[in-house]
């Protein structure tokens, strides 16, 4: 579902992706993890299509992200860290306008039942969205992703900021879809939630996948010694 | 998508109070200056239609006089107040109201609206051209400036871009969802103008095609206002930068072009001063005839060659009064003195235009401004339109009185009366101005500069905002 073969992208002198090739399946989620500046954001801009790559390739559901951008969006959803609605607008009329975006016409029972799945209460569907929480905006951002019927959803660091419970219920979300079959791409900081959601986990620092684990393979101790072991041989080398 | 767009673009403009206090302001604003100007107007033409009446009346109701005298007591040519000057005064108030006709001389029009006013006038009237020029593109500026920055700001342009948003699609949704209220209000005060003017009594040559000419003129400067502003906030980043220099093009496009030009048009190609006219005028008079004068050269001249064309010896033998005959020569030489002069003067209008026609290339407000003024007919061309028109009748007054002097008296019959109902015969000065076809082909320049404006702005937007 996604594939990225050598992908770099350099600006003058600085590599902010450097040689990346990895593959998500059907119904894996796979998580990206590093510090900042690491490269995870570079690489979901590159497979939207927001920045073009230096050199390699990335297919989205085998199209390729640089020859056919516009394509490739059909089949992809994203929920970036801070998801923005129209806060005059209500959750429905939201849903309803990024679904229109899409080529994507309900009737409003369906965007209610989106609402619904994605996990967001009844009583806030037709309230204006100024007040949600951002656990209720990322809610309203799976729903537009449910909506889309997208077979791809990249997630930037989406968990960020929320509390336990809705950070819980986000990762629920995220397994529900992948019994749906959706491949997620997941950049975050938070190795926890990433071991929890995750069936492969990266570790990205300056610009390059240094480690890959199948999620089975290690216990969140060994995980987390793991990354704290190549962020900090990789300090040491550099 | 555009039209998803426009749906929730409204919805959200609609629930922005701002544009909801800002249109019930600019709304209020117009309802009041429609309310005024239909009173000005009613009161006018009220004026206007008493004024000529009494003025015919005054000239029915002579008595026996002699024609030349009659002549030189005169009468007024009133200048009509057109309908659609409700909507744009344009000059009117600079250009006065009625041409007092009499012999030997051509006059300026007088009672000048503005000379009655206050200091105060000087800050603008609450009329509807005001609102239509100036208020009402900074209430698209209110509405727009922020239309592109507020999706960067919010972040909300990345989730569409990521939904396979079509940058010109969103934007031409938001364009439509700007236009379509104001276009609203305009057609609601458009509309509502045109009934109140159809059941107006005297409402003189109203035509709904005039009104959506006028109609259209301001909906295309309004899609020009709002392509401008779409223009600045897809260029910056920040909402405050988008309005300031929104504002900044409000300002340079209808307070400083406007005015640049009107003074570099006064500096280049400046009108005489009134005495300067007065002056030049006389002196030219002086090397032809005085009618009133049967000794000097060119009238011993006209004596001379009178008695040949007619083959008499004396004046008493020619077949009509040679002294009103003399008059009315004297009178077609000073006509022609007064056209050389005049048409100086419109020479330099029309220089004066060639500016303003240059400057609009720069500013919509130009060509939008001469447009509605020349279909409300309140713009200077009308004005001198009416005062060649006023002219003419002046001309073919005196001819009509000298020719029946000459015809009806003797030689030295300086006391010849005409009949009582004589004076009836004169015809009624009757003044049709331009129709709306010979108005536009007379403003084919300002025309084009505004489409050039519509399909250009319109042109910068789509490449500005192809890809977001």
């Amino acid at each position: 579902m996604i594939r990225i073969n050598n992908l770099t992208k350099t600006y003058g002198d600085f590599t902010a992706l450097d040689a990346l090739s990895l593959h998500v399946n059907e119904g894996e989620i796979y998580c990206l993890l590093g510090a900042n500046g690491a490269g995870k954001t570079t690489t979901i801009n590159l497979l939207l299509g927001f920045i073009k790559p230096t050199s390699g390739s990335a297919y989205i559901n085998d199209i390729n992200v640089v020859e056919q951008p516009k394509l490739t969006k059909q089949h992809l959803a994203y929920i970036p860290e801070n998801l923005m609605l129209y806060p005059s607008l209500t959750a429905i009329e939201n849903l309803d306008y990024f679904s229109g975006i899409a080529n994507k016409k309900f009737k409003k029972g369906e965007l209610e039942s989106f609402l619904e799945e994605a996990g967001l209460q009844t009583s806030a569907f037709n309230k204006s969205v100024a007040k949600y929480s951002k656990g209720m905006r990322q809610k309203v951002g799976i729903a537009i992703a449910l909506a889309k019927d997208a077979k791809v959803l990249l997630l930037d660091e989406p968990t960020s900021g929320l509390d336990p419970k809705a950070s819980n219920e986000f990762g629920q979300l995220l397994q529900k879809l992948r019994g749906k079959g959706v491949a997620t791409l997941m950049a975050t900081h938070d190795l926890f939630r990433a071991k929890e959601v995750a069936t492969t986990i990266g570790v990205m620092k300056d610009g390059q996948l240094k480690q890959q684990w199948s999620v089975d393979e290690l216990s969140l101790k060994e995980l987390e010694d793991s990354y704290l072991e190549t962020m900090s041989y990789n300090t040491l080398q550099s | 998508m555009i039209l998803h767009t426009f749906k929730k673009e409204t919805k959200e403009l609609w629930r922005d109070g701002r544009v909801r206090i800002a249109f019930f302001i600019v709304l209020l604003l117009t309802t009041i200056a429609v309310f005024i100007s239909t009173n000005h107007y009613k009161n006018v033409n009220e004026q206007y239609v008493e004024a000529s009446a009494n003025e015919r009346e005054v000239w029915d109701n002579q008595g026996e006089k002699n024609p030349h005298s009659a002549a030189h007591y005169g009468t007024y040519a009133f200048k009509p107040k057109y309908p659609l000057s409700l909507i744009d005064q344009g000059v009117d108030k600079y250009t006065g109201t009625s041409i007092f006709l009499e012999a030997h001389n051509r006059n300026e029009a007088q009672f000048i609206a503005a000379s009655d006013q206050t200091g105060l006038a000087r800050f603008g009237d609450l009329t509807p051209d005001f609102i239509l020029l100036f208020m009402i593109p900074l209430l698209l500026i209110l509405i727009a400036y922020n239309s592109i920055t507020k999706e960067k700001e919010r972040g909300t342009l990345t989730l569409l871009n990521s939904q396979g948003a079509i940058g010109w699609k969103i934007v031409l949704g938001k364009w439509i969802a700007i236009f379509f209220p104001v276009s609203i209000l305009l057609f609601v005060l458009f509309i509502s103008t045109g009934l109140l003017l159809s059941n107006l009594p005297d409402f003189g040559v109203f035509s709904w095609s005039s009104l959506f000419a006028l109609f259209v003129t301001y909906m295309i400067y309004y899609a020009i206002f709002i392509n401008l502003v779409l223009i600045i906030s897809a260029s910056v980043k920040k909402s405050g930068i988008a309005l300031v220099l929104s504002l900044s093009v409000w300002i340079l496009i209808c307070l400083v072009l406007p005015k640049m030009a009107s003074n570099l048009a006064e500096y280049k190609y400046p009108y005489p001063t009134r005495q300067e006219f007065a002056a030049n005028v006389a002196k030219d008079k002086k090397l032809g005839l005085d009618g009133h004068n049967p000794w000097s050269k060119a009238a011993k001249e006209l004596e001379e060659q009178t008695l040949k064309e007619y083959g008499v010896d004396s004046l008493s033998q020619l077949p009509f009064n040679y002294d009103a005959y003399r008059m009315q020569k004297g009178e077609e030489h000073e006509a022609e003195i007064f056209f050389k002069h005049y048409n100086y003067l419109k020479t330099q209008y029309s220089n004066q235009n060639g500016i303003y026609q240059t400057l609009a290339t720069v500013s919509p407000y130009l060509p939008t401004r001469f447009l509605s003024m020349a279909i409300a007919k309140t713009d200077y061309n009308t004005h001198w339109d009416f005062s060649d028109a006023a002219e003419n009748y002046r001309i073919e007054t005196q001819k009509f009185l000298n020719d029946h002097f000459a015809k009806e008296s003797k030689l030295g019959e300086w006391g010849f009366k005409a009949d009582a109902g004589f004076w009836k015969q004169l015809p009624k000065f009757n003044y049709e101005p331009p129709s709306l076809s010979e108005i536009m082909k007379t403003n084919t320049s300002s025309i084009i500069i505004m489409l050039v404006w519509f399909i250009g702005s319109f042109t910068l937007l789509f490449f500005t905002t192809k890809s977001l």
